[in-house]
């Protein structure tokens, strides 16, 4: 690998790489070695048209773009010379010639590379006497996207996006010179599976998702690490956080798995954590068929006794048990353990299919069934046929993708059963036939650890506190097991601790816990990533 | 029949004569002589050596050393290379490759049949600008004589060499006279520039090893293999052999073409061959090269018309479009005309050309408007300089060095405008 010299220290680099490049690999890029850019973004081409990484390199007589520069070994370079500083300097007083200022009622205001850059590069003062260029600020680009023309750089990030990730190129420059402006084609909106992340990569606040703008300022935001669940690709997200609400996904850089992307569907599904249809009440169906709001304890007696009752005359065939492809590797844990301790051998994960590219969406629309498969919960289907069969009287279900129609198309054929018990973050139609309800919390609302499609444990950890009474469904069953006397159930439930005992199940876990996966995920022994 | 007044070399010694134009006229004046010796007798690395031995300059604008350039084109490629012809022309104040082309289009065209067996290019395409309708009616002309005579086309003039020339009009920009921006919209695209590395010999039209010539340039070639490199270096200086033909206009009573060897004191160009600023005028500033180049002060007329002399007085021979301006000249006027033509003409890809040629344009008019201050000044060179050598094409070049030009000689003028709070011309052109 190539040496290089970058303001006196050296550093080894891949080789066949751009500096940028090298200095990104290493993880060095804005992190030891501070080289603004505009333009240059890790998963485009490369444009080189910004100009702003502009550096000194030995024995070149003009400043090189170190986007565009290829390390090669001996290489010394300086990012810090009077030269570089001038250079940027200028960049950056070109850039806001013409930029309306408009900071304080601006999205992006708080996470704007303009803004920091010239904070931290620029001269501070403006020279310009000419007026500035007075252009349109509120262009629908589409159904996600609203432009702000007098804002824009014309790095040209959003236009190689459309261009090179989903290739629908609905972004383009028309005109030229100062003239420049980011078109799409009339009757061509920007509109497409990923169509959000031009505005994560505009670096200014031309590009804004019609969804976050004007909610909150970025500076309330907490960013909390965490794994989108609209299917089982596993994206790495920020979440968003601020006065214990999730105003936003935005992703999370993890060359494993989503590198800089994210689905607008996956993105949105955001909304479900605070959302109107969340499942709010711990409910028990009385006698007279109604669901009735009771007590965490008088819900988790009713349920024991009903699940007793059952095991004790019906015997534990009579049982089935589905497990959410939407838990946590822990929930579902405790749930094999619960069901092995039964002695229920009917059990399965039901998931809900629909489309996936080769891009990131997978066709699985849940962020753990490798898990569930991984802890012994085969595909749900025998388990629908054996409801339908009316060989099942009691069942005891996390979520509801059993209702799907792939599995029993409603909740008829739950109709029947002698006892139901639900745990689940959203309403349903399970609602209309269950006799035991636990509302259960979201994976933006606990600790846990989930198994993406291709085998790689992600963790979560609370973003957010439900203002409900809601537990995780390991907690809820650890509890369940303990009220049924079940040996090995004191009541107790710790994600990371119990993420920790995974391995000791399932092997391919082995090594792997909560801690140990980091903020990146680890994949499962014997699987790739 | 030549209706502009010119000095002939052996470029446009036979302009005079309509038949020189075709392909009969052509070759009895001894033309495709060269090709036929080269395509049959000599390899294609003796040919690049000539060329080379030659010391011609790409006539362009930048003054590449031409055989050079050949050599940089790979020899050992499965992929097919490519020749282009840049007659785009798009540079305020140059007309010399419009009249090769329309006096003497097989010249050009004998050029280009020798580069490709130099370089093993299998096919040139000829951009011309779009603007030039009789230039490309020539050049279309004259290439479909040449397919007819079996000149072009599989086993061109009975050799083992196959070669196709495609003519393909530009649109109007003056980007795409640049070699890269040229490509692109030789691809169809929007014409802007391309970030080099790769250079066009590596990644040129459509992604195949390519060299852009411009047309003066192919021109000369067959004259140096006819009659040697020696020969041409006895034309023009030590450092920059042969002819150029110079385009004069602006304040002369012969504007025109005058073929001169490079070296030729630029008051014998405008003085003796475009004959002088009209009666009772005096010589404010000449352009030397082509809009985008510095202007020179009238008492700097004596310079040779070489890039080895022009540099030291901070200019350059550019394309050889000589433009001068009498006394009755406002500076800050050719400035605003200079300013206004660069932002509208960037591609917009590079921050410092986008925003400060537009920067620029809107300082300058304010000084004519009478609405200038002192700082300005200050401001218009400092923009210069950051634009300057930092872009991906010399564009911004091109836009920042005649404003420092114009305010290196001229200063006075824009001064007198923020003193005056006014134009203190009047008589001078309107825009």
């Amino acid at each position: 690998m190539p040496k290089i010299t970058v303001d006196g220290n050296i550093i080894e680099v891949p080789d066949g790489r751009t500096l940028l490049q090298a200095l990104d690999d290493a993880g060095l890029l804005m992190n030891g070695v501070d080289i603004p850019h505009y333009c240059w973004h890790p998963k485009l081409s490369i444009d080189g048209s910004c100009r702003l990484c502009q550096v000194e390199v030995e024995g070149l007589p003009k400043l090189q773009i170190a986007c565009n520069t290829h390390v090669a070994d001996g290489m010394v370079v300086r990012t810090d010379s009077e030269r570089v500083k001038s250079a940027r300097e200028g960049v950056l007083e070109l850039l806001l010639v013409n930029h309306p200022l408009d900071c304080p009622i601006c999205d992006q205001a708080g996470e704007c590379k303009l803004q920091d850059y010239a904070y931290d590069y620029g001269v501070g003062e403006s020279r310009s006497r000419e007026p500035r260029r007075a252009l349109k600020k509120n262009v629908d680009l589409g159904p996600t996207i609203v432009f702000d023309q007098e804002r824009c750089i014309l790095c040209r990030r959003c236009t190689r996006f459309c261009d090179e990730i989903p290739g629908t190129g609905e972004l383009v420059v028309v005109k030229r010179g100062d003239d420049s402006r980011i078109e799409t084609f009339p009757g061509q909106p920007l509109s497409n599976a990923y169509s959000m992340n031009v505005a994560d990569i505009c670096p200014v606040g031309a590009l804004t998702t019609k969804d976050f703008r004007f909610k909150v300022r970025v500076w309330f935001l907490e960013d909390v690490p965490g794994v989108c669940t609209g299917c089982s690709k596993g994206c790495n997200v920020h979440l968003g956080v601020a006065t214990n609400k999730v105003y936003r996904y935005t992703p999370r850089r993890n060359d494993d798995v989503n590198e800089t992307w994210l689905c607008d569907a996956g993105r949105n599904t955001y909304a479900e954590i605070g959302g109107a249809h969340r499942l709010k009440h711990i409910q028990v169906r009385n006698d007279a068929g109604q669901l009735e709001t009771v007590s965490f304890a008088a819900a988790l007696e009713e349920a024991a006794a009903r699940i007793a009752k059952l095991r004790d005359g019906s015997g534990a065939s009579a049982l089935a048990g589905l497990a959410s492809p939407h838990a946590s590797n822990e929930d579902l844990l405790v749930f094999r353990r619960l069901l092995d301790a039964l002695g229920v051998e009917r059990s399965g994960v039901a998931v809900v299919r629909g489309d996936g590219d080769d891009i990131l969406i997978q066709p699985e629309k849940a962020a753990n069934e490798a898990g569930a498969r991984a802890l012994g919960f085969e595909d749900a289907a025998p388990v629908a046929e054996a409801i339908r069969k009316g060989q099942v009287s009691g069942l005891i279900t996390l979520g509801h993708d059993v209702l799907d129609a792939r599995y029993l198309g409603g909740s008829e054929a739950l109709a029947g059963l002698e006892t139901v018990i639900a745990l689940d973050t959203h309403q349903s139609e399970l609602q209309r036939v269950a006799h035991v309800i636990f509302p259960v919390r979201h994976a933006a609302e606990k600790f846990g650890t989930l198994t993406n499609h291709a085998g790689r444990v992600q963790r979560i950890r609370p973003a957010v506190e439900p203002s409900w009474e809601a537990h995780p469904e390991g907690a809820v069953l650890a509890r369940l097991g303990q009220a049924l006397g079940l040996p090995g159930f004191d009541g107790s439930f710790e994600a990371r601790a119990v993420s920790r005992e995974l391995g000791s199940v399932q092997s391919a876990f082995r090594g792997i816990d909560w801690d140990s996966v980091g903020e990146g995920g680890r994949a499962l022994s014997g699987e790739g990533t | 029949m030549l209706l502009v007044p010119y000095v002939t070399g052996h470029l446009s010694e036979h302009f005079g004569d309509d038949s020189y134009g075709t392909l009969k006229g052509y070759e009895r004046l001894g033309g495709y002589q060269a090709a036929r010796r080269a395509l049959t007798k000599m390899s294609p690395d003796e040919v690049i050596e000539v060329v080379k031995d030659s010391g011609l300059q790409g006539r362009g604008g930048a003054g590449f050393p031409t055989g050079v350039k050949w050599g940089f084109m790979p020899k050992n490629t499965d992929q097919p290379k490519y020749l282009v012809c840049n007659a785009d022309e798009s540079e305020p104040g140059s007309f010399k490759d419009r009249i090769l082309m329309e006096r003497g289009p097989h010249a050009v065209l004998e050029g280009i049949l020798i580069a490709a067996w130099a370089m093993g290019a299998r096919t040139t395409f000829i951009y011309i600008r779009g603007e030039y309708g009789f230039p490309a009616d020539q050049m279309e002309r004259a290439v479909a004589e040449a397919y007819a005579a079996g000149y072009l086309g599989a086993r061109a003039m009975k050799s083992r060499f196959d070669h196709d020339v495609v003519i393909q009009r530009g649109a109007g920009a003056y980007i795409c006279g640049e070699e890269t921006g040229l490509l692109e919209s030789l691809e169809g695209k929007k014409g802007q520039p391309r970030k080099k590395p790769p250079f066009p010999a590596q990644y040129g039209a459509f992604g195949m090893p390519t060299t852009v010539n411009n047309v003066e340039t192919f021109a000369h070639v067959p004259h140096i293999l006819a009659r040697g490199a020696e020969w041409f270096r006895s034309l023009g200086t030590e450092k920059s052999p042969g002819t150029t033909i110079f385009g004069v206009s602006g304040h002369v009573t012969r504007p025109g073409l005058y073929e001169l060897p490079l070296g030729t004191p630029l008051r014998e160009i405008v003085y003796e061959h475009a004959g002088g600023p009209p009666e009772g005028r005096t010589v404010k500033g000449v352009i030397p090269g082509g809009m985008s180049m510095p202007i020179l002060p009238a008492d700097q007329l004596d310079v040779p018309m070489a890039n080895e002399f022009l540099r030291e007085r901070k200019t350059m021979l550019g394309t050889g479009g000589i433009m001068v301006m009498d006394d009755t000249t406002c500076m800050v006027r050719v400035a605003s005309v200079v300013t206004y033509f660069f932002r509208d003409e960037s591609c917009g890809q590079c921050t410092q050309c986008r925003e400060g040629t537009g920067w620029l344009d809107k300082i300058v008019n304010r000084i004519e408007r009478g609405a200038g201050v002192p700082e300005d000044l200050e401001t218009l060179l400092d923009v210069a300089g950051k634009m300057e050598g930092q872009t991906i094409c010399a564009f911004a070049d091109a836009a920042a060095w005649p404003v420092q030009g114009l305010l290196r000689h001229f200063r006075g003028d824009f001064e007198e405008h923020i003193r005056r709070k006014k134009c203190p011309f009047s008589g001078s052109f309107e825009l």
